[in-house]
């Protein structure tokens, strides 16, 4: 028996995790994303466990370079859209990607910004990042990101004189902060430990 | 890599992988491999696998190996490889053997 969901987390990478987990404690399992929707199928509760990780950085070779490292490593991958973008052609520079900025297509990058990561529970989470400066790296990446968007989304704000993309620009002070906090952590655990 | 620039000293998880391509294996056999040997202390997430693996190859301590007919990559250790090996194998005694002079003195 499946079940379709339709749920939509944009940049809230832990939200979609924890709640992914949550329908795994249900004895549900994913077998399909779209867009907005997700198919599950029936299995034992707590069968699997899933997190969410950052992809859209990479280009195209290294993203599916990564996700066929982490099928071979045995975990069930899906690619997942970050945002709700429907446009065909979309062509788009990311500056904040490796190798200073990328440009994303729709065949490329576009729209498979995230990977789902599923493993069989063993009773551990699924940590992916375990080395500190491996940690710095990537939530360096993530701050950067909104880091970005945040001060895009200002300068249109005060060329514009526009109040309310100046309160989503401060909304990003969020993630950027809890961004910033994780990296700095492991950047300071980074110099006594590895 | 976090390679102490004057010292050369690698990390641990540096290390662990390349004692552990002294015979050829996949990600998941490193992974096992090093969660095996040292107990369950050193875990190693995949993601930091990835990245390393990817380093030391760039490097030159390591290459693909074996057919690649299957999708899994084999990896294995190159002469510059285990050279760096034994320089952190003799690093690390050399460190032991002055931690045992004042900390240990009779072990």
């Amino acid at each position: 028996m499946s079940k379709t969901c339709c749920r939509f987390f944009g940049g809230l990478l832990k939200a979609q995790e924890n709640w992914l987990n949550r329908m795994s404690e249900k004895g549900y399992r994913l077998i399909r994303t779209g867009k907005l929707l997700y198919e599950f199928e029936r299995c034992k509760p707590n069968q699997v466990k899933y997190c969410v990780e950052y992809i859209g950085q990479k280009s195209k070779d290294s993203a599916e370079d990564y996700h066929d490292f982490l099928e071979d490593m045995g975990y069930r991958v899906f690619y997942k859209n970050l945002n709700l973008n429907v446009s065909i052609g979309k062509l788009r520079w990311r500056p904040w990607a490796e190798k200073g900025g990328r440009i994303s297509t729709n065949a490329t990058t576009f729209n498979r910004e995230l990977l789902i990561v599923e493993k069989e529970n063993d009773g551990k989470p699924v940590d992916l990042h375990t080395s500190c400066e491996d940690k710095v790296s990537y939530y360096g990446n993530l701050r950067n990101q909104w880091l970005f968007l945040l001060l895009a989304l200002a300068i249109f704000a005060v060329a514009g004189r526009s109040a309310i993309l100046g309160v989503i620009a401060s909304a990003l002070l969020m993630p950027v902060l809890v961004y910033q906090a994780q990296t700095a952590k492991a950047k300071r655990e980074s110099r006594i430990k590895e | 890599m976090r390679d102490n620039v004057k010292g050369g000293a690698l990390t641990e998880v540096t290390f662990f992988i390349l004692l552990s391509l002294y015979t050829p294996k996949h990600g998941y056999a490193i992974m096992q491999f090093v969660e095996e040997k040292t107990g369950g202390r050193l875990s190693l997430g995949a993601g930091t696998l990835y990245g390393a693996l990817n380093a030391l190859q760039e490097k030159g301590w390591i290459e693909p190996c074996g057919d690649h007919g299957g999708r899994k990559k084999e990896y294995q250790l190159t002469e510059q490889g285990k050279a760096a090996a034994e320089n952190e194998l003799a690093r690390l005694r050399e460190l032991a053997h002055i931690a045992d002079g004042i900390v240990g003195g009779t072990a």
